[in-house]
């Protein structure tokens, strides 16, 4: 078996709402081994893109434990291990795709020759190569997903965690951002969690989780 | 450079698309307060520089005074001439008088002057505009510009002068005669007090106005180019005898360069506060610009960055807005000095008052004079404030959780 990237044991998440909690997440356990591509399908408000934010070190279970390498997430360790990709994308305007790219690069110091090569790489691979200069206002809602997909891939981490980057796509459009993700995922070795609502798409996953009652089957 | 640096950098000035209006408007507001604090210190600065210029050109920097009349001048002058810090010394004597002509009246301050020395203190020459200060004899006067138009005499033209000396005699039922002189020549400084109410004689002739015989009231020493005035002052004070005291220019003239001073630091104080509102516009629009960008803050978070950083990126907008109002405020400070006499003019002959300006002010020209410490003190004061102003934005985006911030709407 591949090393664990990803652990999760136990994880519990809960938000008040009026006088009482709405417990969201009731012990969700989750491995993720490095390379491997897992989906995360539930119907809305079950709590996908908490689970996706606990994974991610945004936030913090109530109880329970979630490892990144088999050590707890920390900000410091967000930038070189994680990178996420989102349902609307976001791009910082002011930028063009190369320089979005490079801001996740930019975390980690001053990007370097070494670092802008990879940078118009990772364009080249998802295909926007002749648009390094363009802003995201300049872009299809397509090509800004792709920009954020190679901005995830831009330290080469150990995970990449998508949540629901097809939502605002047509349907050839997601699909091809689909093709992208598990294409690159499986390339650089990258280990993918991909939480989405289409069945097509968990399907292409290597394990296809659902999300259901705060527990992942 | 670090990415929090890089990204207040674009977001401040983003490449090639949109006029930067917020960045604008808030350079904007910086550079105002700047410019005319650069102007309003320069000018004060000015109206005290050349006070100095005047001053030292027809006086000296130093001046020797008895406890009342120098009786014995020549062995003062002979110790001063000696002192290492001294480059010329002459004597003098001053007080007013009556003067009248054509029967035109006036009380001008008549100063005599040692003819044969006054050179190596003042350079008078340079400031006669009609006649030569060599054709000034014991029966002439030289006198300021606007005092002979008041008089109506030209060179020429003859003047009698009344020393308190002829009224003493006055009271003592002698009679009296008025001296006169003629006069040989007008001089103009460019400064209004100078330039209206000064009237050069001999020393010999005034040392009789006065009735003083060989006694002077005191002598104006010129220092060496290197010796600070204070420091000429107290060092010629060692070598003085007992009694005679050395004093820089700045003491004649302390309450009015403290008047100037006090208002020029007012004056400074209160146009800060140009900087200090010009800094809350700055403020605004970074609290403005934390709500629009709530998304990217998160996004910021999401990809790695402390909230320490974010704040810095805020931060640093602040300071570029500081520093780029700072730059464009001192350019355009300077370019209005350049044609600040043009300006002034303009305004004060559209408004047809251009006496006005000479009699309250003084000065033909309006002076500037820029000292190094102010600008350094406005410079680091504005970028300073500008950069407090970030503070609040600053917190307000470091507060923000990545997840919270990710889902705003």
């Amino acid at each position: 078996m591949s090393e664990t990237v990803l652990s999760a044991s136990g994880v519990r998440k809960s938000y008040p709402s009026g006088d009482r909690r709405i417990e969201v997440l009731c012990g969700a356990d989750l491995r993720v081994a490095a390379g491997e591509s897992v989906s995360i399908r539930g119907e809305s408000g079950s709590g996908k893109s908490t689970l996706l934010n606990l994974l991610s070190g945004l936030d913090a279970p109530d109880s329970g434990e979630i490892r990144w390498d088999g050590l707890a997430p920390s900000a410091g360790r967000r930038a070189r291990f994680l990178g996420m990709v989102f349902q609307s994308f976001y791009l910082i305007p002011e930028l063009d795709a190369l320089q979005n790219v490079l801001m996740a690069g930019r975390m980690l110091g001053s990007p370097g020759a070494e670092s802008r090569a990879r940078a118009r790489d990772l364009l080249e691979r998802v295909g926007l190569g002749g648009r390094a200069s363009h802003l995201p206002a300049q872009l299809s809602g397509g090509e800004r997903q792709r920009v954020a997909v190679a901005r995830a891939l831009m330290n080469s981490p150990s995970l990449l965690l998508a949540d629901e980057p097809t939502g605002n796509l047509d349907e050839r459009t997601g699909e091809a951002v689909i093709d992208l993700l598990l294409g690159l995922s499986r390339e650089t070795g990258t280990a993918l969690v991909l939480v989405t609502h289409n069945p097509a798409h968990a399907a292409r996953t290597g394990r296809a989780l659902t999300l259901h009652d705060g527990l992942l089957r | 450079m670090p990415w929090f640096l890089y990204l207040a950098l674009k977001q401040l000035f983003p490449t090639g698309r949109r006029f930067p209006f917020f960045t604008a408007i808030s350079v904007t507001g910086v550079a105002l307060g700047v410019a005319v604090l650069v102007i309003v210190t320069s000018v004060m600065g000015g109206f005290g520089y050349e006070i100095r210029r005047m001053i030292v050109q027809t006086e000296g920097e130093v001046q020797v005074k008895a406890n009342g009349l120098m009786e014995d001048p020549s062995a003062v002058l002979g110790m001063v001439r000696a002192s290492p810090v001294a480059a010329g010394a002459t004597p003098f004597v001053e007080g007013p008088v009556g003067a009248v002509c054509n029967g035109r009246p006036a009380y001008p301050e008549m100063r005599g002057i040692d003819v044969g020395s006054v050179a190596s203190v003042a350079n008078l020459a340079r400031f006669v505009r009609a006649g030569r200060l060599e054709d000034l004899d014991d029966d002439s006067v030289i006198l300021s510009w606007e005092l002979a138009q008041r008089l109506g005499a030209g060179i020429g033209a003859e003047i009698e002068v009344y020393s308190p000396l002829l009224f003493e005699r006055l009271k003592a039922d002698e009679i009296v005669l008025p001296r006169r002189l003629r006069v040989a020549g007008l001089f103009e400084v460019g400064h209004q007090h100078l330039d209206s109410s000064v009237a050069y004689v001999t020393l010999r002739a005034a040392q009789e106005l006065y009735g003083l015989g060989r006694a002077v009231h005191g002598i104006n020493v010129r220092l060496k180019p290197e010796v600070g005035d204070a420091e000429g002052a107290q060092q010629l004070q060692a070598a003085l005898p007992q009694g005679a005291v050395a004093r820089p220019w700045t003491h004649k003239w302390e309450s009015f360069l403290w008047v100037l001073n006090l208002e020029k630091t007012i004056n400074f104080f209160l146009l800060l506060f140009i900087v200090v509102i010009a800094a809350f516009s700055v403020m605004s629009s970074l609290l403005i610009s934390v709500v629009r960008k709530t998304r990217e803050i998160g996004l910021l978070g999401a990809l790695g960055a402390s909230p320490r950083d974010v704040a810095l990126c805020f931060c640093a907008q602040a300071f570029l807005i500081g520093t780029a109002g700072t730059a464009i405020g001192v350019g355009l400070g300077f370019t209005v000095l350049h044609f600040r006499n043009q300006l002034v003019q303009g305004i004060a002959g559209a408004l047809q008052r251009q006496d006005t300006l000479r009699q309250f002010y003084h000065f033909t020209d309006l002076p500037s004079h820029t000292l190094p410490s102010d600008l350094i003190l406005t410079v680091v004061l504005a970028i300073l404030i500008s950069t407090l102003a970030g503070l609040l934005p600053a917190w307000r985006a470091a507060r923000l959780k990545p997840v919270e911030a990710l889902r705003s709407e």
